[in-house]
């Protein structure tokens, strides 16, 4: 797989505030990459200069090949934005605003037409196109913000916390979207959010912390690096799990115990086998590294 | 320039779709009428009297024409720039709801979005405008009419020159704002100053001859005085066939601002043109400029 984003030290500040401080990074092409940290820690200001929004202070920026400087008009029409709150006309109609914002892309007539019935079919919303923007619900409003994020087929879809305050039935059909997106196009999609668990479905994640990149690598490299496992042992009592001579804590109906790494768990294993019959064992998660990494809990957008 | 028109279509539509905004924009015109109708009118009707010696007869009808005359085209004067100022406020809306990033991720120019805020806000004060100029005629038509149809086509050229000036003076202004609040109070600031600082709620004539040479800089000056010159135009000529001293009709038209004077030179018709239309294209060049070299 090629590198759709590379960028290399990048750095970005306003006035004294150093929101961006030296940071590279490369998304490979077709891949789910995730971008974390608390609100301020540079996320929203890197995906500004990778859509044009803001001018970069240090460091390149290359999207598809092309080098950001010069290339800025080409490089937006590669590029949709799912923003975090919806940004359309609330006073128009769903096809007003798919329509104007198309022709932005220069995508009008019957280019607009074909466009507009093969989204209607992917994202079910033929019922809805003439309907105010402001007169949706949530899930439907999020629906017709993809639609229009897809409105000039981009290579690179960006997701700027796009689940944020959905319930959860919308936020499966989001995935369910964007997942066949990105089988049938191959498309790149770039992902900031605050759940953790749509950060461990992703191929590649970068953390953010202070304008600073604190850890990146795939999510099992993550929470190996970051986070030990966990041995949940059932059907067994309090006094056998002390044996152990590990950190443990008691759950509804079983103990679990934390170890430094699978092999130490093995390990264990072996060592007592007669009170290993009913056991699982699980990777630390997300929200562990993160906490680990950064000192601080993700929690809604929250920092605690 | 790709995506010029839909964006000028986008921005028509929501102005028309947003009720407050569309009313209070016109309601800004008509109050304005209703009060030169019943206040100002007749300070201006007296004045007018007691600007004739003594012992010369003026008919009551030439009196009310000119007086409407005078406060038609104060009322167009004043009303073409504050009503460009009331609608000039979704390039900011656009920023508060967050819309502005929307429209700039994608590849369409700054210059195209920024003339895309201009004449759609110029097709919409100008329909207002012309609204109240047609008010305004119909007033005429009840007080006394002496306009010919080229006062009227050169009443609504100005009206289109002064909506150009008053949207690219707004549009400069409004691209520093980016609360409601802010652009609120610049609203009602302009409103207020406005009507002082071009002649149109009291001659400049009449202020000190310091304030006058100060006024004498800005163009608003000269736009009234084209306006008011068009309005009155048909009173003056008959006034002229009446056989009334053109000295009397000269003093009139200094009293009320048709002779504009810069240094004590006298401006002329053609000239207050070159002004007028002078400065709509450096405002204009100059909100372009900004908008080209606005990314951060």
């Amino acid at each position: 797989m090629e590198n759709i984003i590379e960028i290399k030290h990048l750095s970005k500040s306003f006035g004294e505030v150093k929101a961006v401080q030296d940071i590279s990074f490369q998304v490979k092409e077709g891949e789910l990459f995730a971008f974390l940290g608390v609100n301020g820690a540079g996320k929203s200001t890197t995906i500004s200069i990778i859509c044009g929004q803001l001018k970069k202070d240090f460091g390149t920026v290359i999207i598809d090949g092309q080098s950001l400087d010069g290339n800025i008009d080409k490089i937006k029409n590669e590029i949709g934005v799912v923003f975090q709150d919806s940004v359309l006309d609330k006073a128009l109609s769903v096809r007003d605003n798919l329509q104007s914002r198309a022709a932005l892309y220069d995508i009008t007539g019957e280019a607009f037409r074909k466009r507009l019935c093969e989204l209607m079919k992917l994202l079910e919303f033929e019922d809805l196109l003439k309907r105010p923007v402001g007169k949706l619900s949530g899930g439907q409003r999020r629906r017709i913000d993809i639609a229009r994020a897809l409105l000039n087929e981009p290579k690179i879809l960006i997701l700027d916390e796009p689940t944020t305050g959905l319930d959860p039935q919308t936020r499966k059909t989001l995935w369910d979207v964007i997942s066949t997106l990105r089988k049938e196009k191959n498309m790149t999609v770039f992902l900031t959010t605050h759940y953790m668990e749509e950060a461990a479905d992703a191929d590649y994640v970068v953390i953010l912390d202070s304008g600073k990149i604190s850890a990146q690598g795939t999510p099992l490299e993550l929470k190996n690096t970051y986070t030990g496992d966990f041995i949940t042992i059932y059907g067994v009592s309090e006094e056998q799990v002390q044996v152990l001579g590990r950190p443990y804590e008691a759950i509804r109906d079983a103990y679990r115990v934390s170890v430094p790494n699978t092999s130490d768990a093995t390990e264990l294993i072996i060592k007592h086998a007669d009170m290993f019959n009913d056991y699982e064992i699980t990777k630390g998660k997300m929200d562990d590294v993160f906490l680990t990494v950064t000192g601080k809990k993700l929690n809604g957008g929250e920092k605690e | 320039m790709i995506g010029l028109g839909s964006l000028i279509k986008r921005n028509t539509k929501l102005f028309f779709k947003d009720k407050g905004l569309f009313f209070t924009s016109l309601i800004t015109p008509l109050i304005l009428l209703v009060l030169y109708a019943t206040f100002l009118g007749n300070v201006y009707h007296d004045s007018f009297a007691m600007s004739f010696p003594e012992g010369m007869e003026v008919p009551e009808k030439l009196l009310d024409a000119a007086v409407g005359g005078q406060l038609v085209s104060s009322l167009l004067a004043v009303c073409c720039v504050t009503v460009a100022f009331c609608s000039n406020m979704l390039m900011v809306q656009d920023k508060v709801n967050g819309t502005r990033k929307d429209l700039t991720i994608t590849p369409v120019k700054g210059t195209t979005m920024a003339l895309g805020y201009y004449i759609a806000t110029l097709i919409s004060t100008l329909l207002i405008c012309l609204l109240a100029a047609g008010a305004g005629f119909l007033y005429l038509g009840k007080v006394g009419w002496y306009l010919s149809g080229k006062d009227v086509m050169l009443i609504l050229f100005d009206v289109f020159l002064l909506v150009m000036f008053g949207v690219a003076l707004s549009s400069i202004i409004n691209f520093f704002m980016s609360t409601q609040g802010q652009i609120s109070a610049v609203g009602s600031i302009v409103s207020s100053m406005y009507g002082f600082i071009c002649g149109a709620y009291m001659p400049i004539s009449q202020f000190s001859e310091g304030l006058q040479k100060a006024l004498s800089f800005l163009p608003g000056t000269y736009a009234t005085s084209l306006l008011r010159n068009h309005a009155m135009q048909g009173v003056f000529a008959e006034m002229k066939a009446d056989g009334y001293p053109k000295e009397i009709i000269n003093g009139l038209r200094d009293v009320i601002d048709c002779n504009v004077y810069f240094f004590d030179q006298k401006v002329e018709l053609s000239t207050m043109y070159l002004i007028l239309s002078g400065s709509v294209v450096v405002l204009i060049g100059i909100y372009v400029v900004m908008n080209m070299m606005k990314r951060k």
